[in-house]
């Protein structure tokens, strides 16, 4: 009973009124990038995914994948699916031209992105797994490794995985034990086992390209040994088509608690013939610029969960007739009111969409900053960029995959016992969801990133492009009497979250536990206070445009809704802080034997 | 006997290094070498010396006014001058019958109870003196000096069988006047200092050729870890040049006895020879172990392979976490076996030499530190070791445990007993480390008591007779929040029953100024009213300081650069070590000195009485000197430029300093009144005018860049009064706001915060 409709109108909020992704075409190799042709691929995308990718998302999540002998099947109607999506040119949006990519900017692909997961994140998994591969290969590979895979990636003919994981070593990459061997003639001969291979093995592509760390015989200790290499299924054939079967094989797929339709994959290379990528030893920075795009696109998963979980939940509260409003009947001719009368409903309904909308409006801001970071002629304008992207990355990856699963929780809790059942497909998001706090880096390990590394990085550059935009705009609207009610909320907690930062600068310093004890909330923290600065400037635009013209509700909508983030969520930064401010102790006091 | 006027025979580097020294001393000094040939100049290589001296950097004269106090001559027709001095100094070649020919001729000219001193590294003194007379053995010592001798502060004397009066007269000449470390040797093969360190670098090279090591993991070994300087082994032997090797190495295995384990290493190993005959012999050749290869317009630093003899890309050292001596003896690998092999051995050869070589563990250890600026002598890095631990060692690698070792295990070479250092003596017994005459080091008294006051950056002390001394201890004594804290509290406490106090502090320099990595960070986060709040405070604190009610004497060494040099400024007196280097360095990093640094220079150039009429010679030298972030190189250069006052005092001696201050600030308690709340008139927009003028002439010149003009242009704001005129008065609290308002304007620049940025990351300012 989940619906979905692509959010057009909120990308053109976001994109075109909170944002300027007109400036995009400014930037060479964008012209073609016009407002106008985004919005038009945006509505396309909607509508393949709407029509092809929602209706295969519960029979994909009920019949799984299927794993016989080294082969996986992926469930009924997922090849049609990804013939349509590959057909469509949805896999080379964002890729080189050189490549036979449409060279359009990441902004677009940030929200097609996001609405393939709203509609289908299991099968979004094996078109954005080809994407980070795209990526490391086009910024490490040599020309030669680019011409071979590139355009396969592109036009999604192959895909590709990302194999770090293996059975001992998640996070800690440092104690990898997969082999690479030279092999004297420039190859190289892999050998060891990775787990958790999305995407590793799958019947919708005719080649799966490989990205795998391993380490060298002279390799040193730890993360500075380890290299990247490209290891194919099929080693490519002179005619550009596929060779030989490659030594690496999938030995089972794993069972899991959600997304059910991406396949898993145990994986065996046995002297698998694969190339370096990049320099020696080098290969965990190579798989960082993979990594970090992986994040971005795991917090828009969260995101497209969320929206759908709200877009289901918003459904069922309107139509759902349920005893009366607590003040009497609000539609005395039905025989019950619909339960969104509820206040509880909709403190519900709202937190969703509070959380919801400011986060897209945070994915804007990143993403169209990611393009900047690529295309501005200007190095100081890219360096900027950088900077930014760098530092909300890790709060896109958590917050949004805490957002979504947050979402899906009151999605349930909104329908009561339909929700909990699998007929109504919220409980499936639930599950989904859950994934997304955990891979390409624990939530807990954002957190760590964005205090031991962000916060202190060039000491305290990154954060400048947060907070002096936030500063200058609390600055700007000081003098606007009728914007009162949305920046002094706003200026209060970003002053809580430059206490924060202080504190946790000043007291990391001394003792690293102490930024380790207070790295989630003060993620959390940022997280809201972020929301809030673009709650803040989504209200200056609405106010101008509620009053009157076609869509003055849909800018009504906007400042209630702010209005609702100022009161009722934003509060909890005061609470982070006075946690924050507890310090270590706290969590640390107890002995380990004590547990 | 009292030293008026010195000598120095033998204008080479040491030579005329020794006579700059003398000079910088205030001591006329005569500086003769031999006839220049086929030169109408007969004294053309002594002058040349002096001339070439006054172009080096680093500067051998401390002024260049200094220079002046040298007489050059030549060793035949000025012999005759040095009939006038108490002190003559050899520095001629290394070659016996050069030096004996010369002590010949010294006989009949030198004053009769003249000190004649040799600067020889090599040659025993029972040879120099073989032939001489006996008026002449008893004037006759060793004077080993260390190069550059301005900077390196060990001297090595050789007593030998000089008169014990003349030896004390010498010894408290180069103590307290050249402001030496002296230490006192026997007369055996590299006195103390070049016998351990030659054996350490030549063990050192071998290991290393040995056990095919990088050269960047060898030097990253024999550096932080063990406190030694970061050049390690192969970087200091490109510094002093490669070709210096052999011959120390052949006068070392002639002179040492066979079975000397110095005699073990070997001789100049194939690659040396090979690259001293191809002119790779260090920084002032081609290159040495490392090299900036620009072969193709590039600049890559490139370092030899031992193995090969090829220049390779430098690369980091694999040092990971070893950081401690203890930690980097314990590895197990190819760098640990490394330094076990050159420190395990070094340290036992000097534990063996001790009494051969000096009485006692205290001048070895001092002469390390001050010769080769260890951190740590031999026996102080025992003891962090451990001696048991160390004896083990030594015991698992093979090696004999010196007897001196023997006799410290279960105790340590060092202990402090009743707040008093003591070392072991060979005797076995402890004995108390002495201080010369009149030293006071705070050290010692931090030993033997609890501080009046302390935080995390600076404590207060009571060095006794009612005077308080503030010391900073954060990291390169960078002021934060806390230093200041402890300023107003140092206030607080003196003006509470004490007379008087003293701002020292023996870190390698006395204050690199403001953190401003803290400013950064508050910046980075838009943490405005934090920012300015922390500037007000600051001016309030200094201000405090300068109207406190009893003295307060600064004593600098090292660097004392902005926020440091603004407490010299509010200071009654400074009393300076001569290696003070001084200066408001704010607009390096986009700022204006922000706590009362303009304010200060400002009223001090105006009240200058030496200054031409009227204020804008004032104005534009205070300008000048902040706009380019002048440091001066000398305390005697701070004078110039008035960061110092004329009347503030010199100590050469930096074991001196304390002393020096705290007897400067008893004399000003004496009967003290603080000084008087000043005005000035400034002249407001015209003198701003103007200097915006020069800077825009300074722009259209390409020697700054559009930002500088930015600075500048706030400084100009400052300095010239803001918005007064010439027949107003303007008060310290106003100027103090021109300040601020200055300050907090550039701070929001972003490219004030990259040039911040940049000097955190790399130490070097940005001009962008």
């Amino acid at each position: 009973m989940t619906t979905y409709k692509a959010p057009l109108r909120e990308y053109r909020f976001v994109l075109s009124e909170l944002f300027d992704v007109g400036s995009l075409a400014q930037l060479p190799g964008y012209t073609e990038a016009t407002p106008d042709t985004i919005e038009a691929i945006l509505e396309e995308a909607g509508k393949l995914c709407e029509e092809v990718l929602f209706p295969l998302n519960r029979s994909g999540d009920e019949e799984g994948c299927h794993y016989e002998n080294g082969v996986v099947r992926t469930p009924a109607g997922f090849k049609e699916a990804y013939r349509a999506f590959r057909e469509g040119g949805w896999t080379s949006l964002a890729c080189d031209p050189e490549w036979g990519g449409q060279g359009l900017p990441h902004t677009l692909a940030f929200f097609v992105e996001e609405m393939v997961c709203s509609t289908n994140m299991s099968f979004g998994m094996y078109p954005g797994l080809s994407h980070g591969a795209y990526r490391a290969l086009s910024m490490h590979g040599t020309e030669a490794q680019k011409k071979t895979y590139l355009p396969k990636l592109a036009d999604g003919t192959w895909s590709g995985t990302m194999c770090l994981t293996e059975p001992h070593c998640g996070t800690d990459l440092g104690q990898i034990r997969t082999k690479a061997i030279p092999a004297g003639d420039g190859k190289y001969r892999i050998t060891g086992t990775k787990i958790f291979i999305s995407a590793g093995e799958h019947d919708l592509t005719d080649n799966i390209v490989h990205l795998v760390l391993a380490r060298l015989p002279d390799a040193p200790e730890g993360t500075r040994g380890i290299s990247l290499f490209v290891v194919p299924k099929f080693l490519p054939g002179p005619d550009g088509g596929i060779g030989a079967r490659n030594g690496v094989r999938c030995g089972s797929i794993e069972h899991k608690m959600g997304i059910k339709a991406s396949a898993t994959c145990v994986m065996n290379f046995d002297e698998a013939e694969g190339e370096l990528v990049g320099a020696p030893h080098k290969g965990m920075r190579a798989m960082f610029t993979m990594m970090n795009a992986a994040r971005l696109g795991v917090g828009v998963q969260g995101l497209g969960l969320a929206e759908t979980a709200y877009q289901g939940a918003r459904a069922y509260a309107a139509e759902r007739l349920q005893g009366r409003a607590l003040k009497g009947p609000a539609y005395p001719e039905k025989p019950a009111d619909p339960i969104i009368v509820h206040p509880d409903v909709r403190r519900m309904l709202l937190t969703m969409k509070a959380t919801i909308e400011a986060a897209r409006a945070l994915a804007a801001w990143t993403a169209i900053e990611l393009d900047v970071s690529e295309k501005h002629p200007d190095p100081e304008r890219r360096q900027e960029a950088e900077d930014l992207v760098a530092l909300l990355t890790p709060i896109v990856k958590a917050w949004f995959t805490d957002v979504g699963f947050a979402a899906a929780n009151l999605g349930v809790q909104i329908m009561g016992g339909h929700g909990y059942i699998r007929e109504h497909g919220m409980e499936q998001l639930v599950r989904d969801a859950r994934i997304t706090q955990l891979y390409e880096g624990t939530n807990g390990i954002q957190a760590l990133d964005l205090v031991g590394r962000k916060l202190p990085m060039h000491m305290g550059r990154l954060l400048r492009r947060f907070f002096h935009p936030v500063s200058g705009f609390i600055e700007e609207q000081a003098a606007d009497q009728t914007m009162a009610e949305f920046v002094l909320p706003l200026a209060k907690a970003f002053g809580k979250l430059q206490q924060a930062t202080a504190h946790i600068a000043q007291a990391g310093l001394k003792d690293p536990d102490e930024a380790g004890a207070a790295a989630a909330d003060y993620l959390k923290m940022f997280a809201l206070t972020a929301s809030a600065y673009m709650w803040a400037k989504t209200a200056k635009i609405a106010l101008a445009k509620s009053e009157a013209g076609e869509d003055a509700g849909f800018y009504r909508a906007k400042l209630a809704t702010a209005r609702f983030f100022m009161a009722r969520l934003l509060p909890e930064t005061s609470s982070l802080l006075t946690v924050i401010a507890s310090g270590a102790k706290p969590v640390m006091a107890l002995e380990a034997e004590a547990f | 006997m009292t030293i008026r006027k010195a000598a120095v025979i033998g204008a080479g580097v040491m030579g005329s290094g020794i006579a700059a020294q003398i000079a910088n001393a205030g001591v006329p000094v005569v500086l003769l070498d031999i006839v220049a040939k086929d030169n109408p100049n007969r004294s053309a290589i002594a002058e040349g010396a002096v001339a070439r001296m006054l172009k080096a950097d680093p500067a051998p004269f401390m002024h260049p006014s200094a220079a002046k106090l040298v007489t050059t001559g030549n060793l035949e027709d000025d012999l005759g001058l040095l009939g006038e001095c108490d002190w003559i100094v050899e520095a001629v070649l290394e070659d016996l019958d050069v030096k004996r020919s010369l002590y010949e001729r010294l006989e009949s000219v030198r004053k009769a109870d003249a000190i004649v001193s040799s600067n020889t590294s090599t040659i025993p003194l029972k040879l120099l003196t073989e032939g001489r007379t006996d008026a002449f053995r008893k004037h006759f010592v060793i004077t080993h000096f260390f190069n550059p001798p301005r900077y390196m502060r060990l001297l090595e004397i050789v007593p030998g069988e000089a008169e014990p009066e003349k030896v004390a007269a010498l010894s408290d000449f180069a103590d307290r006047r050249l402001g030496k470390g002296v230490v006192v040797t026997k007369d055996t093969p590299g006195f103390i200092a070049n016998r351990i360190g030659g054996y350490w670098i030549a063990a050192g090279l071998a290991h290393a050729i040995d056990l095919a090591l990088d050269i960047e993991d060898a030097d990253a070994a024999m550096g932080r870890p063990f406190g030694f300087p970061k050049t390690g082994i192969f970087g200091l032997l490109d510094l002093v040049g490669i070709d210096l090797m052999p011959h120390v190495g052949r006068s070392m295995r002639a002179t040492l006895p066979k079975n000397d384990a110095y005699q073990k290493l070997g001789g100049t190993p194939p690659l040396v020879e090979k690259m001293i005959a191809e002119g790779y012999t260090g920084r002032k050749g081609k290159g040495g172990f490392y090299r900036l290869d620009r072969s193709g317009g590039k600049r890559e630093k490139q370092a030899i392979d031992l193995v090969t003899g090829e220049y390779r890309p430098v690369r980091e050292a694999r040092l990971g976490d070893a950081k401690t001596a203890g930690a980097i003896l314990q590895r197990q690998d190819k760098i640990g076996e490394y330094a076990r092999r050159v420190m395990l051995s070094t340290l036992g050869y000097a534990a063996s030499l001790v009494p051969e070589i000096a009485d006692d563990v205290v001048a070895v250890d001092e002469a390390m530190r001050l010769g080769y600026n260890w951190k740590k002598g031999p026996f102080q890095l025992i003891d962090e070791i451990g001696p048991d631990a160390f004896a083990a060692a030594l015991e698992k690698q093979g090696m004999a445990v010196p007897k001196l070792v023997e006799s410290a295990r279960g105790r340590s070479f060092y202990r402090v007993a009743d707040g008093r250092l003591e070392h072991l003596t060979t005797s076995g017994a402890y004995a108390e480390v002495k201080r010369p005459d009149g030293v006071l080091l705070l050290e010692d008294v931090k030993r033997r008591s609890k501080p009046l006051a302390k935080n995390g950056s600076a404590s207060l002390w009571d060095i006794g007779d009612g005077v308080a001394c503030l010391e900073f201890h954060s990291k390169m004594n960078a002021l934060d929040t806390e230093s200041m804290a402890l300023i107003q509290k140092a206030i607080d406490i003196v003006k509470k029953g004490m007379k008087a106090l003293v701002v020292y502090n023996e870190g390698s320099n006395f204050s690199v100024g403001a953190n401003i990595g803290l400013a950064l960070y508050a910046a980075n986060i838009a943490a405005w009213p934090m920012i300015e709040e922390m500037v007000a405070s600051g001016q309030k604190i200094y201000k405090a300081l300068k109207y406190a009610p009893f003295p307060v004497v600064a004593a600098p060494s090292g660097m004392a650069l902005g926020g440091g040099c603004e407490i010299l400024l509010h200071s009654d007196a400074v009393q300076a070590h001569a290696e003070s280097y001084i200066g408001l360095v704010e607009t390096g990093v986009g700022l204006v000195p922000g706590w009362g640094g303009c304010k200060e220079m400002i009223m001090r150039w105006m009240a200058n009485k030496k200054r031409p009429g009227g204020p804008m010679p004032a104005i534009s030298q205070t300008f000048e000197t902040i706009a380019m972030a002048k440091v001066a190189k000398s305390a005697m250069e701070a004078k110039d430029l008035l960061f110092l006052r004329a009347e503030d005092g010199i100590t050469m001696n930096r074991d001196r300093l304390l002393a020096d201050a705290k007897a400067k600030a008893l004399a000003l308690a004496a009967d003290y009144t603080p000084p008087q709340p000043a005005t000035v008139s400034l002249p407001g927009p015209t003198a701003r005018a103007a200097l915006g003028l020069a800077v825009g002439e300074l722009q259209r010149q390409g020697k700054a860049t559009q930002y500088d003009g930015t600075v500048a242009g706030a400084l100009a704001e400052v300095l010239s009064g803001g918005d007064t005129d010439i027949v107003d008065e303007l008060t310290e609290d106003q100027l103090l706001a021109l300040e601020r308002r200055a300050f907090m304007t550039l701070l929001r620049n972003s490219k004030t915060l990259a040039r911040m940025e940049h000097m955190l990351e790399t130490g070097k300012p940005l001009r962008n």
